[in-house]
């Protein structure tokens, strides 16, 4: 924004701030109430100065917007994950038995909401999720700690980074705590039962959902209505994904995978949005640093 | 400053939106200070004085008198051994921008709507503005 001439002499000439040394555009109320003469020709720059005002708003916001990377990051970490979607390999119990049942090897805690059905997924996703969720938090937070030092302007990522971390923190300790008998005095704890998500957790893709949660409250922190559209269908393929096979779809596609991969569709229909819509978002905010 | 910042200028005003204008805020760097901050967390030195075109000295002038008011603070650091300074918008600052610029365009309609008032009207017949 350029320096604005109409502003007293004595004023920004000399280095002091206009309102300190005199009066400025249309100071008086008198000026602003009359709406003829000379207050009319000053009323007449207020549309500008709003235009000014709202064109500044628009340039930092531009400038401020880093959102393709914490997209790109989840995607990527989304993709990583697929070998825990494998579905263990069936196996006779007892031996020579001719009864079949999935090889599952679960054990430590009890973390059906990262980790899905025991049988249905590969037993360590759960802590696949909780290193992917948390580590790509960090990762966002350094990212956006960097972003802010480049180019001199802080997107309010904390409710973002908060939201997610209390999600995932929240889907770790609400199972096993539930599940509290003793002492007799923690039984109200079964009451957090009411806390589960039914049948969000049984393919291992609630996570998905947690990290829907946290763009939107990332597209509220970055003020974008792409980031929100992006959200709104990543919550929606995260959705389908939980409750729906989607291997039936790709079948109709032409994609059939074999009996053990067919969570992979479910897993990589949200990556796939990630993907897209973080290299879209690279490309638009490097094309509009570029013109800046 | 304008005690009844933050409120809507016709409530701040008992009437006309002029009485809901800051003195403090109601001035151009200024007030595209607290517009820039309302749009980040915090926003640095360096950004606010080439966003707006200002000297240093005009700049720090400026936000002198807007943390004297209470409207931004101004926080004072390093980035490696360059020092670095960040300027964040208070919930006062956030009200005080949002009065201004609710009282900006309640102006702006009023004066609208009287050079709508002030254009020549048409002899009543006569279409084309003819005399009769």
């Amino acid at each position: 924004m350029a320096e604005d001439p109409r502003e007293p002499a004595g004023g920004e000439a000399h280095g002091e701030p206009a309102a300190e040394s005199g009066p400025g555009p249309a100071d008086t109320p008198a000026e602003h109430a009359g709406l003829a003469g000379e207050s009319g020709e000053r009323l007449g720059s207020q549309p500008e100065l709003l235009g000014e005002m709202k064109a500044l708003r628009r340039r930092a916001r531009v400038a401020r917007h880093a959102y393709w990377f914490p997209l790109v990051l989840f995607g990527v970490l989304t993709c990583a994950s697929v070998p825990f979607y494998i579905q263990p390999a069936f196996r006779q119990v007892p031996a020579g038995s001719g009864i079949f049942v999935r090889a599952s090897s679960a054990t430590g805690p009890w973390l059906p909401f990262l980790g899905g059905s025991p049988g249905l997924v590969q037993s360590y996703l759960a802590y696949y999720w909780i290193v992917a969720l948390l580590g790509g938090l960090v990762l966002t937070q350094l990212w956006y700690w960097w972003h802010a030092r480049r180019i001199g302007l802080q997107t309010p990522a904390r409710g973002y980074l908060l939201i997610t971390t209390v999600l995932t923190v929240l889907a770790v300790v609400i199972p096993p705590l539930s599940q509290v008998r003793s002492p007799h005095w923690l039984r109200f704890m079964h009451r957090l039962q009411v806390l589960w998500p039914g049948d969000l957790v049984i393919r291992g893709t609630f996570p998905f959902l947690i990290i829907a949660v946290g763009l939107l409250a990332l597209a509220w922190a970055e003020r974008s209505r792409a980031l929100t559209v992006t959200a709104v269908v990543y919550t929606g393929a995260a959705l389908l994904a939980s409750l729906y096979d989607v291997s039936n779809i790709t079948y109709r596609l032409g994609w059939n995978p074999p009996p053990s991969g067919q969570s992979l569709p479910s897993v990589l229909l949200p990556a796939l949005v990630l993907l897209v819509a973080g290299a879209g978002a690279f490309a638009v905010q490097r094309l509009h640093r570029t013109t800046a | 400053m304008n005690a009844a910042a933050g409120l809507p200028p016709e409530q701040a005003s008992g009437g006309h939106p002029t009485n809901g204008i800051d003195d403090t805020v109601h001035q151009r760097h200024r007030l595209g200070i607290l517009t820039i901050t309302a749009e980040a967390r915090r926003a640095d030195f360096s950004y606010l004085r080439e966003a707006l075109g200002l000297t240093p000295g005009n700049l720090s002038r400026h936000l002198t008198v807007l943390e004297a008011a209470g409207l931004v603070q101004v926080e004072k650091g390093y980035a490696g051994r360059r020092p670095r300074t960040w300027v964040r918008i208070t919930g006062q600052g956030r009200a005080a921008l949002a009065a201004e610029l609710a009282a900006l365009t309640e102006l702006v309609r009023r004066h609208r709507e009287a050079q709508g008032s002030q254009r020549p009207r048409i002899a009543d017949g006569d279409v084309h503005g003819r005399r009769r």
